[in-house]
């Protein structure tokens, strides 16, 4: 299958800052490819990378065959872009600014319509009195008005309310079944979850791995917090892939790792008053498969599980171990 | 590259007509008011008297007597306001690729098919379109004004004049385009041009006044920029305009030199 980016030993540094280092990547053709990352991991440095914003320090990419840097003109012509904070002309209406990225793109005038229409995205209202969100909607909607090939986006839904964020995610699956092929950076798991076949994952600039989102959900972590209408039996939990990481007479705090379908299956035997489970953010996960296999030999326990701890878990006095304090210098460091 | 054009010169349409507007109204009240200092030319020559020479040449006012048409577009007119309509619309136009790459807006058009120095090379136009419209207007302003009421000043060498301006202001207008791409920060490239052209200014109020500084004088855009003998005589300033015709296009292949090969980092 066709690589539609490539890049080989992709590297770009600021002076002594790093940015990116030997980044190896190929997105291939019809995939919805998920570029995950913690804030500064170098997700944006690699997206203004691969549309000829910043020159490599080494290495090369290209989209399309087309260098990025030395063919960048070619290479636009085959995408579209949406970056994670658009920047328009306040005076223009959405339909004059989509009118004019149409038009830079050789697209008709109102190639845009459908696409508005699908977002509830109202084309009359001038840019600076637009929401956040439907700031956020402009990028996307001209990401969408096009049949490039490849689009690259850039946390394109971060501000958008859930139902926009379905309806998204709608038409991302539309352009990968038509075969062109989409490039999504995102802080969302649960996003790139449900959009992408395969995901990279980037941390402080290298690229550390590549894998399909079924062997990614099938490694990160849930966190489970139960409420028991009676005292659980001592040995409700003993599960290959679940931790207990506090427990009262009929509250629990859990975590699982991957299927959640075997505690399932024994909470179903006892009676629940409440249960929350939540997806740990992309920060949660990276330290837990990078860090936490580093601190695996000190016996902890899992690490980050105050990611999206639910309401009333009550676990604060009870996270001693080393992990748990290696989860909160990773969290500082990456924001 | 047409709606970038079209869009960048939209941009500037505020800036035209506002900037356009105290040009117009300044270089108009004035030559309205070019027959009362006619008819009261003595009184006018004692009062300037006064005045410390510094003072005077700090504004441009050197030699020549006030009812003197030369003297008085020169000094009154030109010195007074040009400098300062030039220096604001060149920086505001120069600098606006700068701008817009802190913003992010840049990121639009450069993500577009539109190689990076058909981009520049727009702005670059519409910098063109914008300082000869504002040229255009202030010798607009004095010819029309003039042929309301009595016709003073010869209209040829008003418009050459104002061709001396373009020159002039596209000259700013070059050196702040390479600025702005090489900072790609409008308000440090704006901040540092609006220094260097104060000091240019104090450079040449001081060579005016003090001989031995006289050839510092030469290191500054307002050195060139003399139009009395062009009011008086009819004598174009050919090297003077070309000179600021190099600078500006030195500027800009500069600045495409700089641009074509630079981060985009915002």
């Amino acid at each position: 299958m066709t690589s539609v980016i490539q890049a080989d030993g992709l590297t770009k540094s600021y002076g002594s800052r790093r940015g990116i280092v030997d980044v190896d990547l190929a997105v291939l053709e019809g995939e919805v490819f998920g570029f995950l990352g913690p804030n500064g991991a170098g997700k944006t440095t690699t997206i203004r990378v691969l549309l000829g914003f910043l020159r490599p320090t080494s290495g090369r990419a290209t989209i399309l065959g087309q260098d990025c840097w030395r063919e960048a003109p070619r290479a636009h012509a085959l995408l579209a872009y949406v970056s994670a904070e658009p920047a328009y002309l306040g005076h223009l209406t959405a339909g004059e600014q989509l009118d004019y990225m149409a038009r830079l793109r050789g697209l008709p005038r109102g190639a845009w319509r459908s696409a508005a229409e699908r977002l509830e995205l109202d084309p009359t209202v001038a840019v600076r009195k637009l929401s956040r969100g439907n700031r956020q909607k402009v990028g996307v909607v001209q990401a969408f008005m096009g049949d490039e090939p490849l689009l690259i986006m850039d946390e394109p839904t971060s501000g958008l309310d859930p139902l926009m964020q379905r309806e998204f995610l709608a038409m991302v699956a539309e352009v990968r079944a038509a075969g062109r092929t989409v490039f999504l950076s995102s802080h969302n798991l649960q996003e790139v979850e449900r959009a992408c076949s395969r995901v990279g994952i980037i941390r402080e600039g290298r690229l550390v791995d590549v894998t399909t989102v079924r062997d990614l959900q099938a490694s990160h972590w849930r966190s489970v917090n139960l409420v028991l209408q009676s005292p659980a039996p001592e040995t409700l939990f003993d599960l290959p892939n679940v931790q207990v990481v506090s427990a009262s007479a009929r509250d629990a705090h859990l975590m699982v790792q991957g299927d959640v379908n075997p505690l399932l299956r024994r909470l179903a035997t006892i009676d629940v008053a409440d249960v929350a489970i939540s997806t740990l953010d992309v920060e949660d996960i990276f330290l837990r498969l990078y860090e936490g296999d580093r601190e695996a030999g000190d016996g902890s326990g899992p690490p980050g599980s105050d990611g999206h701890r639910p309401s009333g878990g009550n676990v604060e006095g009870e996270r001693n171990g080393p992990g748990e304090e290696l989860a909160g210098r990773g969290r500082e460091r990456a924001r | 590259m047409i709606p970038v054009f079209w869009l960048d010169l939209r941009r500037s349409r505020s800036l035209i007509l506002w900037v356009g507007l105290v040009a117009v109204l300044y270089a108009g009240v004035m030559v309205a008011f070019y027959p009362s200092v006619l008819a009261n030319a003595e009184e006018f020559d004692r009062m300037v008297e006064i005045y410390p020479k510094e003072l005077l040449a700090a504004f441009g006012i050197t030699d020549g007597g006030i009812s003197d048409p030369g003297t008085y577009v020169n000094s009154y007119i030109f010195q007074f306001l040009w400098p300062v309509v030039a220096s604001v619309a060149a920086i505001a136009l120069a600098t606006r690729p700068a701008a817009d790459a802190t913003s992010g807006f840049l990121d639009l058009p450069l993500s577009s098919r539109l190689p990076r120095l058909d981009y520049l090379a727009v702005t670059i136009g519409v910098q063109v379109v914008s300082l000869a419209m504002l040229s255009a207007l202030t010798v607009a302003a004095i010819v029309a004004v003039d042929l309301l009421i009595e016709p003073d000043f010869d209209t040829g060498r008003i418009a050459l004049a104002g061709l001396h301006l373009f020159a002039m202001a596209i000259a700013i207008a070059g050196a702040t385009t390479a600025l702005a791409v090489a900072l790609l920060d409008r308000g440090r490239a704006a901040g540092l041009m609006a220094g260097i052209l104060m000091i240019m200014y104090l450079l040449n109020v001081v060579a005016g006044l003090a001989p031995e500084f006289g050839d510092l004088g030469r290191l500054s855009v307002f050195y060139y920029f003399d139009l009395q003998p062009v009011i008086d005589d009819g004598v174009f300033p050919a090297g003077e305009s070309l000179l600021y015709l190099v600078v500006a296009v030195a500027g800009w292949v500069s600045a495409a030199a700089i641009f074509r090969r630079r981060d985009l980092a915002t």
